[in-house]
Parts: structure tokens; sequence; C-alpha cells
């Protein structure tokens, strides 16, 4: 691919950059993000195929396909693309590459912005705002204004990468996304022992004079924070492998506290 | 105890148009409760209410998230309603809270229905995009997502204008245990974000740096995870060469052989 066959200057890959923030319209389970994905290349490929409508309308159509990534990874996905697109590459490579990149892209996206991220984020943004600290939402706001600002130059490398490099990027992808699981699942380990608090308010009377105090005298004696993490664990048993839903789950956590704090025990 | 006036709920309204549109497409992060804490704060005149509840909130949504074409509790309805409680009916944040999750949930089915539903717009799309009416395909999806606002828009000013007087009655006759139980949950229900986290993410091999997290954080207690999640990252980057050297091997190797 020669400089000359490119139609797009910087600024255009900035505005398609800074345009995916309209990924998820009309986001649906059938088709999930294709109705964005397609929206926010339309002024871009209008530009490729002018008024060949032959050609904008196959675009278009390959387009609606289904498609489910993480957000932050459009700009990239759709920069290569559109690469492609201006180079007249066959529909059929053009759609391989979408199919053989977009569900990669997805999982790396959800271990490092939800599941990494945004805990981390949660954790001491929140915490400084527990305290009436303005700074929490502050840090927040601009934190993540930075992440979605990050689009712009991921847009760039996407649309200068080229069809020769993408082998070597799902083979990294693999081992990002490990790098990202494992620093995802350490910190959660760090989060369900700071913000899970549960104690109980249990005083056994062992004889006339001494009173044992389940909590402090006995829990806390075997191993810090062990009702917390036993109670974390019977969650997951619960998801994982009795497929209960996540609002069965808090109910039943409200009717079991609210159970324990009539009687007393909580 | 304080009323909401009427130029405050529509106020709250506008903000939920907003924040709504910013959950659909997940662009600013807005929606999270640590920001429509803050900001239902600021339009209530009482921005200090505002920040700790959306911050209590924010801790105990930490784990709920869309990921993967789920639908969590809604994080904006509760990071409106906790200051909004605490501010019309004088309980403290985290029992506002626990009140605050039942319009959690209800936007959450409300958003589902949105994901259901906008599958009924892909033939007319389909169409649109076959015949190169661009210009009617970005309208229908424009309109789309204004709508999507509008009813964030009047969910919240039933919620928090209208149903006012209804939620002080309420809290007036919560007897004391109840109240109890109310300050409590919020310290058990991250619990469920968390367990949800683990669900998606936990795999076999990675069950020693769980262990490990949790461990580290029990002894080496810290106002803020970021010690942790340095660490965390160093774990991240061996995993990472550990790999990438191996490839490098293979691949300096076979360079080599060319030389020769």
């Amino acid at each position: 691919m020669t400089a000359s066959n490119r139609v797009f200057t910087k600024k255009d890959i900035t505005k398609l950059g800074l345009f995916t923030m309209f990924t998820c319209i009309s986001f649906n389970f059938e088709r999930m993000m294709a109705p964005g994905f397609t929206f926010i290349q339309i002024p871009f490929l209008k530009k490729i195929y002018k008024n060949n409508t032959k050609a904008l309308s196959d675009s278009l159509t390959d387009n609606m396909e289904f498609i489910n990534t993480h957000p932050n990874f459009v700009g990239f996905l759709a920069g290569l693309l559109l690469s492609l697109e201006e180079a007249h590459e066959d529909r059929s490579v053009i759609k391989g590459v979408k199919m053989a990149l977009y569900a990669p892209l997805a999982g790396i996206g959800d271990a490092f912005f939800w599941f990494t991220l945004l805990p981390i984020m949660a954790g001491i943004c929140g915490s400084l705002a527990m305290d009436g600290n303005i700074i929490g939402p502050i840090l927040f706001a601009v934190v993540y204004l930075f992440v979605y600002l990050l689009r712009v130059p991921l847009t760039h490398f996407g649309y200068n990468l080229g069809l020769g490099s993408i082998e070597k990027i799902s083979e990294n992808a693999e081992k990002v996304s490990r790098a990202a699981s494992i620093i995802g699942i350490t910190v959660i380990g760090g989060l369900i022992a700071t913000y899970v608090s549960l104690s109980l308010n249990i005083k056994i009377n062992l004889s006339a004079d001494y009173v044992l105090d389940l909590q402090t005298q006995l829990l806390d004696k075997i191993f810090p924070k062990i009702l917390s993490i036993a109670y974390v664990a019977l969650l997951y048993y619960l998801l994982k492998k009795k497929n209960v839903s996540p609002v069965i789950l808090i109910t039943m956590t409200f009717v079991i506290v609210l159970t324990l704090s009539f009687f007393g025990v909580m | 105890m304080n009323e909401i006036t009427l130029l405050q709920g529509s106020l709250l309204s506008l903000l939920a148009f907003v924040v709504g549109m910013d959950f659909y497409l997940e662009v600013f992060f807005w929606f999270r409760p640590i920001i429509v804490g803050t900001i239902t704060g600021l339009i209530l005149g009482d921005i200090q209410t505002g920040i700790i509840g959306g911050g209590i909130a924010e801790l105990a949504f930490a784990g709920l998230t869309p990921a993967g074409g789920s639908q969590p509790p809604n994080p904006i309805l509760a990071g409106l309603m906790t200051p909004v409680i605490s501010y019309t009916t004088g309980l403290n944040a985290v029992q506002s809270l626990a009140l605050a999750l039942p319009f959690s949930f209800l936007m959450q089915y409300v958003v589902l229905m949105f994901w259901s539903t906008y599958s009924f717009l892909m033939p007319k799309l389909d169409e649109y995009a076959k015949k190169t009416e661009t210009r009617k395909f970005i309208l229908l999806n424009v309109f789309s997502l204004v709508f999507v606002g509008f009813v964030y828009a009047v969910v919240v000013f039933l919620s928090a204008y209208l149903a006012q007087d209804a939620m002080r009655e309420i809290v007036s006759r919560m007897p004391e245990w109840l109240a109890h139980g109310f300050s409590i949950i919020g310290g058990v229900l991250p619990a469920i974000g968390f367990a949800m986290l683990l669900k998606i993410m936990l795999k076999g091999w990675l069950i020693p740096y769980l262990l490990f997290g949790l461990v580290f954080a029990l002894f080496i207690p810290y106002n803020n995870l970021l010690p942790l999640a340095t660490v965390a990252v160093g774990l991240g980057i061996i995993e990472f060469n550990k790999k990438s050297s191996t490839n490098q091997n293979i691949l300096n190797g076979g360079n080599s052989n060319d030389g020769i």
C-alpha cells in the first residue's frame, strides 16, 4: 500500500477515534454493536466510495453483521478495517479480519477495563469519596476522560498497522490477556479482603463469669475476615455451579442480613 | 429531612437524561455512582451527602459491570437515589443505598428491555444500509439513543421527585432492627459484585494470584489498593515476559539460521 492510495488525513482518523463514542448506539441482543459499528464508519466509507453506490451498499451491509467487542478498542478495529477498505481489499478479507479480531479484543478489553481498572478506580476514588473528599470523583472523571482519549492513538495505530501485522497482534493478544487476568485477579483478592465486611454479634455465656464473643475471640483468631471470605466463596459457588442470578443473590443477602439483624446476632 | 423542589427534580431528570445515554454508550463513565452521586449532591445543594453516597454506592457496584453482554443492577439509579434518600429522609448513606437498590433493579430491567426491543430496529437498519440511505440510518439510531435518555429522565423524575413523600413515610415507620440491618448490608453488598467478577475471570491457574491478593491486603493494610495494584502489574509483566522470551528465542534462532 503506497501513501498515494491513502484517502484519509491524520485529522480524519482522529475524528474516527473520537466518533467511536457512538459504538453502542442501538445496542441490542440480536446484533449487539453492529448498528454502532456501522454508524461510526458512515462518513469515512462515503469518502472512500463517493458515488459508487453498489460498493458502499456492500460495505454497509457487511458492517451490519453481528459484532461485539470492547468500545475502547473499536477505534483500533475500525481504523484497521478502513485502511483495508481504502486499499480496496476483497470484501471477504475485510470480513475475515473483523471476525478474527473482535472477540479477542473484547476479551482483553473486558479483563483490563472492566475487571481491573474499574475495581481499582472504584476502590481508590470510592474510599476517598466516602470520607467526603471531592478529589475522589474528580480523579475518577479525569482518569476516564483520559481512557476515552486513548481511543484516538489506538485508532491511528490500527489505521497504520497494515495486513502483515495482524498475526503478530493476535499472538500478543493472548499474552496480554493472560497478564491482564493476573492483574485483575490479584486486585480482586485485595478488594474482597478490604471492602467486604461481615461480622457476628454473638456472645456465649460459657460460665457465670466468662462470656465468649464469637467474632473477636474465636473467628478473628482463626483468620482475619474469615466470614467475609467464606460468604464471597458461597456466592461464587452459587453463581458458577448453580447458575443463580445476581438479583436472587442480592435478595438472599437482604433476607439473611435482615433476619440476623432482627434477632440481634449481627 | 428536606424537600426536593420541582426545579431540583427537573435538574435531576436532566442529569439522568445525559448519564443515561452515557451508560448506554459506555463513553465517559459519568454514569458511575461516584460521579452521578456527586452531581446529584450539587443539584440538591448538599454536595457532601452526594460525594459520600456516591462513594459508598461506587464501592458496592465495583463488580457489577455490563461486560460480556450482561446487564447489571443500574449504577445510575443507585448513585442518584442514595444521596436523594439521605437528603429527603435523613438516613445515613449506607442505609440509603439499601433503599436505593429497588430503583436500581427496576432500571436494570428497563435497560434489558431496550436491549431486547432494539433488535426490532435491525430489519429497518439493514434496509437503509442496503439502499445506502445513510441519513435515515443515522437518524433512526440517534432517535433510539435519545429515547433511552428520555426514559431515564422520566424514571428519575418519578423516583426522586414524585415518590419522595412515600419514601419519607416508609422510612419514618422503619423499626430499629430494619435500619440496623440496612446499615450492615452496605458492607456485604460488594461481596456479590466481587463474586460476579470471579465467576467471569477466575480460572484454575489464577487461584494463586487471588490468594496472594487476599493475604497481601489483609496483612499490609493501606487506605487504598494502589500498592497492591503495583505489585499485581509486576506479576503481570513477569507472565508477559516469560512467554515472550520463549517466542523471542524461537525467532532469534530462526534469524541466525537464515544468517548462516
